[in-house]
């Protein structure tokens, strides 16, 4: 049984909204699911960083997956329009609230950087025009041999017709690119209504340009794999962690062994180690 | 031989409002699939929908949907579903998205599935229930379908009783 994850529930500042939609991932057999916030910096204005709701009083209790017994696992991204290079800093100290970090660039200059060295997980398309920019397959190469993954989300689409438009073209323009590869399917969903099931999802990418199995892996193993390559984000090379000693792992399934007064050899087999086997 | 082949899509329709679901039947549902196709794939949709597709069960206090497509188009057709996002029946239009849970190759294997969806929905009721008179409906339910060994549907009324 694939584990099937939603990368992009749109935080709109409705909680009880939220919490249907959340539910409703779970009803539909989503096992992830992550809570989008995007920010987008104004130049005139110095808005700061959202600062993401801790998911304990967010959503409590955790409904559980349809089809597992297990309940559902809820992360926090962040997503950055940038239409300036000052827009995205890299270590910044209010990014490490966030599990997941996504870019959707505007330039194609900007594009070129985040694809080769901005330390971010996903990259998004632009749902509401053309893509301003052309590329090639350089740098979408380089994305995929680095591990960061392209994102399309669907629930414009469904919203409005001249967005569906436009979301299927920059999704089929990057697909013959990519081949497929590395492209992960998102909802973007504001409210419950929004979000769909994971097998229509499949069926969906196919409008994308995505084959069945492309299509199948946009939901399933990019996804996880975009999931890892976050967590290893937070370690050093992926082997190493640090964490504070009271720090609340509510909503991650991190298996934490504080590790100073047990031997190496006898810890138990964190996640970081899963991450370099993967 | 020629046999035609096709393709039942069991697909439960899901609303934030159960109430709003009882107003449901085939003839809005098949209005609507032939709608959204229509949009989605224009004059060549259809076409698709007109012969070959049909509605073949709908039950309004569960929200499930048996959908028919012949076996050559039914991915097509299926890839426009996600794009309902109401189901006007008897002049109201009920916010709701369907959502695909079997494909099968006859009504019976659907059938088969749903049974046994069904059997495991009743147990994903049983912590929400608030009541211990509920608690023990839902529990002589579940006991019912793990002892009889039917193979036509077992409708449950309880169903209306979930979240």
């Amino acid at each position: 049984m694939a584990e099937f994850m939603d990368l992009n529930l749109t935080f709109s500042g409705d909680k009880a909204e939220l919490r249907k939609l959340v539910d409703t991932a779970a009803h539909l057999g989503y096992s992830t699911v992550a809570i989008n916030y995007v920010f987008e910096p104004n130049p005139k204005k110095k808005t700061p960083v959202p600062i993401p709701v801790p998911v304990a009083k967010l959503v409590h209790p955790l409904p559980v997956v349809q089809g597992c017994s297990r309940p559902i696992r809820i992360l926090n991204r962040l997503t950055i329009m940038m239409s300036d290079p000052s827009h995205y800093r890299a270590s910044s100290p209010e990014y490490k609230h966030f599990d997941l970090l996504a870019v959707q660039p505007n330039t194609d200059k900007l594009f070129l950087s985040a694809c080769m060295t901005y330390d971010v997980d996903l990259i998004c398309f632009s749902v509401s025009d053309r893509l301003p920019f052309f590329y090639k397959r350089a740098p979408v190469h380089g994305a995929m041999e680095r591990g960061v993954a392209f994102e399309v989300s669907y629930a414009a689409g469904i919203r409005d017709s001249t967005r569906r438009r436009y979301t299927m073209a920059n999704a089929m323009f990057h697909s013959d690119i990519c081949k497929g590869k590395n492209m992960v399917v998102s909802s973007g969903a504001e409210r419950a209504l929004e979000i769909r099931g994971p097998y229509d999802v499949m069926n969906l990418s196919q409008l994308f340009g995505l084959t069945e199995r492309h299509g199948k892996d946009a939901v399933t193993t990019n996804c996880r794999r975009v999931v890892l390559h976050a967590e290893s984000r937070k370690t050093a090379g992926g082997i190493i962690r640090t964490f504070r000693r009271d720090e609340a792992t509510v909503g991650t399934s991190t298996v934490d062994t504080s590790g100073e007064d047990c031997p190496a050899a006898k810890r138990a087999k964190t996640q970081d180690d899963q991450a370099i086997e993967a | 031989m020629v046999r035609v082949k096709s393709r039942y899509l069991l697909c439960e329709v899901n609303v934030t409002d159960r109430n709003q679901l009882l107003q449901l039947d085939d003839r809005a549902v098949s209005a609507s699939v032939k709608d959204v196709v229509q949009r989605m794939y224009g004059d060549y949709g259809a076409a698709l929908c007109s012969f070959g597709f049909s509605v073949k069960y709908v039950n309004a206090v569960s929200g499930i949907v048996f959908l028919r497509f012949p076996k050559k188009c039914y991915k097509r057709l299926w890839s426009a579903l996600p794009f309902i996002t109401s189901i006007e029946a008897r002049g109201k239009k009920i916010q709701c998205f369907l959502n695909c849970i079997y494909v099968g190759g006859t009504i019976r294997t659907c059938q088969k599935f749903l049974i046994r969806y069904n059997a495991h929905q009743l147990r994903r009721m049983l912590p929400k229930c608030k009541s211990e008179e509920e608690k023990h409906k839902v529990q002589q339910a579940i006991l019912d379908c793990c002892l009889t060994a039917r193979t036509d549907e077992s409708e449950d009324p309880l169903e209306s009783e979930e979240d």
